[in-house]
Formats: structure tokens, sequence, C-alpha cells
């Protein structure tokens, strides 16, 4: 991952220094992704807005200690995919508990089949799974960047990227047929 | 396979998205004003302030005769030439009766007073009940009570992100009560799992606080950092405070007279009836506070910008903080304090170093134990910030 940019760098520093509209530039660019990271992941729209919400609060929490040198977003994104996978790890348990009802679909809209595809694929995956696909394609993170991100040796993030494609893709040639 | 998923993953929308980020940006920009309420001058000035301060309280403690039973003795040991002794590598007992509930990285944990330690399950937090005989936890959107060998009595799941579960302190015999955050409601339920409602709609993130003493008292903040105290059974307000920086801690003297609310630049002092005796402004990192026990005597973590230290000062809920008196400082962050039940030890984490501090406050001593994050099943390889315990509380304060 590169450095961020002058602009990001800008608007942190704006914000460091007490600019409500930098700081609004900022949330309005990492908002939507961290926000559709979290919920790729739980796939519960009340989950995803409290995940995402609590890591841009621990971010203006600790703006005085950020390093205006480092990129925001893999900072927010390594909080907000950890959450999710603990929050998605943890209904799965309630779920093999209490029988609640299956989570909520995907909203698609009238995008096409492939996504309707990729969001029916991406609930019969395991948390984990999902996390990692979401990181290299949705966020487009590297396998070593997510291996730093999920505290996870590169192996195992290579294998979890592995696994989860060729179900996709099970999935996928299944509904194509 | 590759670019199509990418794009497919971009056309996904989860429900709501539009006002999810309006609702997440009113939070964020409200949280962010409460920050930047204080002065620019206010912020760049404080370090100064600080060091002045601590030159000051240096001065005092060494001329200074009052206050040595809490204060001069830890000052003596801390500051003296002769080497402390190195840390021990593994907790193996408590210097003092009591247990410690232990807020991890990898969820909650009993330690007993001969270094034995309980993890307590999958569960992302805890707190003690009066006289920990259970413990309140949660993880997602469960609440649960356990009994301290991990056995569930009973456990509740709501749609929101459940935190900040506070037993209340009600003797046993009448217990009880738990008071919990989901997402932003706020939410009391009976000790045995009965009778959960919602107490007030839209609050802050501020674990709330029972008042001791009381049988039904809760502290909480609002989104604007008001300090609002109210009657759990009638639900009607008992006090308001004006708005402030919204605090991340309140925490009640023993006695329930004192109530202090921390937050990010300031930390602000109440008495029993809401009235604000003081307001003092922090540098930017201090990170916790403990009333010391049958006392209106208080112990600060406060973070120097200026030296990347922490210091361990002492304050007064009075009318007046009165003279800040210096406890103990080492470079890095401390990150939780807790007050033995005998009131004689306070224990210290210490961050950077992966180390807990036990500092006698009767006497010149202390002892440190390392390792901290590796005995609570922490990876050494994660950032200290990340992997040290969060809190303790030491059997049975109001909260941890």
């Amino acid at each position: 991952m590169l450095g961020p940019g002058r602009q990001e760098r800008s608007w942190i520093r704006g914000a460091q220094g007490g600019s409500a509209s930098d700081l609004e530039a900022l949330f309005k660019e990492h908002w939507p992704r961290a926000h559709r990271a979290a919920y790729l992941v739980v796939q519960d729209g009340a989950a995803a807005e409290d995940i995402a919400q609590e890591a841009f609060l621990s971010a203006i929490r600790n703006l005085d200690r950020f390093d205006r040198r480092r990129p925001f977003g893999p900072w927010l994104h390594r909080i907000v995919v950890n959450r999710a996978i603990d929050w998605a790890r943890a209904r799965s348990l309630r779920r093999e508990i209490s029988e609640a009802p299956a989570s909520e679909d995907f909203d698609t809209g009238d995008l096409g089949t492939f996504s309707d595809g990729v969001a029916a694929g991406l609930a019969s995956l395991g948390p984990e799974q999902r996390a990692v696909i979401v990181l290299r394609y949705l966020l487009e993170y590297t396998t070593a960047e997510i291996s730093e991100l999920l505290d996870l040796p590169r192996g195992t993030v290579n294998s979890r990227l592995r696994r989860g494609l060729d179900r996709l893709e099970t999935i996928l040639d299944r509904e194509q047929r | 396979m590759s670019e199509d998923l990418r794009r497919a993953l971009q056309r996904i929308q989860g429900p709501d998205e539009l006002e999810a980020e309006r609702r997440a940006w009113a939070m964020v920009r409200s949280s962010y004003v409460e920050r930047e309420s204080l002065s620019w001058q206010q912020r760049n000035r404080r370090p100064l302030l600080l060091v002045a301060a601590v030159l000051a309280v240096l001065l005092f403690a060494l001329f200074s005769s009052p206050g040595r039973a809490l204060v001069g003795s830890v000052h003596d040991a801390v500051t003296s030439d002769e080497p402390t002794a190195p840390p021990k590598p593994v907790l193996t007992a408590l210097p003092a009766r009591g247990q410690l509930l232990v807020n991890s990285s990898t969820g909650p944990w009993i330690v007993q007073v001969d270094g034995s330690m309980r993890k307590l399950g999958p569960w992302w937090e805890g707190s003690w009940s009066p006289n920990a005989e259970h413990v309140a936890v949660t993880r997602a959107h469960r609440l649960a009570a356990l009994a301290p060998n991990g056995r569930t009595k009973w456990s509740l799941a709501r749609n929101r992100i459940l935190r900040g579960a506070r037993w209340s302190l009600e003797p046993p015999a009448q217990c009880c009560r738990i008071a919990y955050l989901n997402g932003r409601e706020l939410r009391v339920v009976a000790g045995d799992g009965t009778g959960d409602g919602p107490l007030r709609n839209v609050v802050g993130t501020t674990p709330p606080a029972w008042r001791p003493g009381s049988i039904r008292q809760l502290a909480f903040s609002t989104v604007d950092g008001r300090i609002e105290l109210v009657d759990a059974d009638s639900t009607k307000t008992i006090w308001r405070t004006n708005p402030g920086d919204v605090p991340f801690q309140l925490a009640w003297s023993e006695d329930g007279e004192r109530l202090l609310a921390l937050g990010e630049r300031t930390l602000r002092a109440f008495d029993s009836n809401g009235r604000k005796l003081w307001s003092i402004g922090l540098p930017v990192g201090s990170s916790g506070v403990v009333f010391a026990r049958k006392s209106h005597r208080f112990v600060l973590i406060r973070y120097s910008p200026a030296t990347s230290r922490s210091d361990l000062v002492l304050y007064q809920a009075e009318a007046d903080p009165g003279e800040a008196r210096f406890l103990y400082s080492a470079p890095g962050a401390f990150g939780s304090l807790a007050i033995s039940p005998n009131g004689n030890w306070l224990l210290v984490g210490w961050v950077d170093a992966n180390q807990w501090l036990f500092l006698r406050l009767t006497a010149a001593k202390v002892e440190s134990v390392s390792n901290i994050v590796q005995q609570f099943g922490g990876k050494s390889s994660a950032p200290l910030a990340s992997s040290f315990p969060k809190s303790v509380s030491w059997c049975c304060p109001a909260s941890p």
C-alpha cells in the first residue's frame, strides 16, 4: 500500500487542527468502503453500521496521535474487518445455540445475476474467508498487506483466499447452468 | 473472475446505505466537536503548563510532609537511586487479597490471589457483580451472567452491539440489576435476566455507572457530554449537567458523593447533586482514573506528549482539586488502574513495557510483572496498544 496522497494528508492535518470540513472530507472518502466492507463480512445492516461507526469514533479519539505519513485507510480497515469477523463468528455461535433466523439478504438491486451470485456465494462462506475476499477485491490490498492487517501468516491468507474463490466459482457456475 | 468479482462487490449495497452514512456522520461530527471544544491555545499551552505543574509538584513533594502516608512513600520508592527489583516473568500471586477481573484482548479472565487464572469463554468484556458472585459479560449482540467458574446463568440477545454492562451495587440479598448499552440505547435488566427494558433511547458510548449507596441511581453520559443521573425504577432524571467533553469513563467515589467524568480533553468532578466542583484540562492521552478507597482522593493517569511519559498524579474531588501530587512516572503509556480491596495497592498497566506495576501506597514498594499480554493469551507479535489488557478491576470496585 502506497503512502497517503497529498489530499488525504491535508485532510488529516486539517482535522487535527480543528477543521470539521476536513474531517468531513476524510469521512466521506472512507465511510462508503468501510461500511460496505463491514456489511459484506457480517451481512447485517445494523451491525455493519455500528462497526464502521465505532471505527470512525475510535479514529477521532486518536486523531492527535495519528502519524500523517501513514495512510488512514489500512488503519481504519484493520479495525473494521477484525471487528466484523468477531461479530460474525459470535453470531454463528448464537445461531447454533438459538437457531435464530438467517441473516438479511444482500441488496443487489437490479444489478444482474453475477452480483446476485456473488452475494449468495459470499453468504455461504465463513467470515474469515469473506474477510480476505473483501480485503483483496473490494479494498484491493495485497495478500502481504492482508496478512499484516489480520495478523495472520501469508500462507493462511492465501489458502483462505483460494478456498473462498473456489467456492464462489462453484456456486456461480452452478447458477449459470 | 478477479475483475468481475471486484466490480460485483462494489455493486452490492448495504440496506439504507445513505441513511447509515448520515447517521454515522452526525455521531462522528458530534464527537469531533466535543473534542475540539478546547481552544487551540489551551491545547498547545498545556504541555508547558504540565511540565511546570509537575516541577511544582515535585518541589512541593520534596519540601512538604502532609500526605506522606499515601504519596510520599511511593514517591520515595520510585525516585530512589537504589535499583528496583527486576520484573517477575509470571504473575504468581497478587500482593493483596481479592480477585482480578481482567478484560484482555482475548476476552475476560479471572485471576485468583494465588495467581491462578481462568478465561471466561469467548466474550469481549466483563464486569463484577457485588462481592464477585457473578460476572456480566458481553459479546456482539449477547449479554450473559456467568458464575465465576464460567458457567452461564442466563443470557439474552439484542439487535445492536452490547457493551458497558455494569451490575448495580445493591447488597446480594436485594440483588441486583445490570445496566448496559445496546448500541446507543441504555437498558436495564434484573440480575436474574428478567424484566429487561430500555431506560434511555440515545446515550453516549460511556459505560454507565451505578451510584454506590443508592439502590437504583444510575449515571450515564448523553451524546453531547451531559452527565445524567436517573432513577432506574421511575426512569425520572434526578439531575443533569451541562454539556461537556464526552467522557469515556465515569467513576464514583466509594461513598457515592463524588462523580468523575474523564474525557479526552477534560476531567470534570461533580458532587452528589450534580454540581460541578471543577474541571481541569488534560493533555491528549490521559487514560484512566480510580478513586482511593473510602476517600475523595483519586489517581489520574496523565500522559505528557512533550516528554512521551505517563505520570500517575493524585488529586481530590473536593471544591478544589488541590495540588497535583506526583506518584509515579514512566516512559510510554499507562493503560489501566485498579485499587486493591484493602486500599493499600494500586495496580497500573504499563502498556509500552508489557508490564503490570503494583505500587504499595502505604510503604516504599513497587513490584512488577512482565509478559502481561502473553499471560492473557495475547500474541506477542501484535502491537501492545491493541493486545494489552484494556481494563482491570480488583474485586469489587464500582466499575472496571
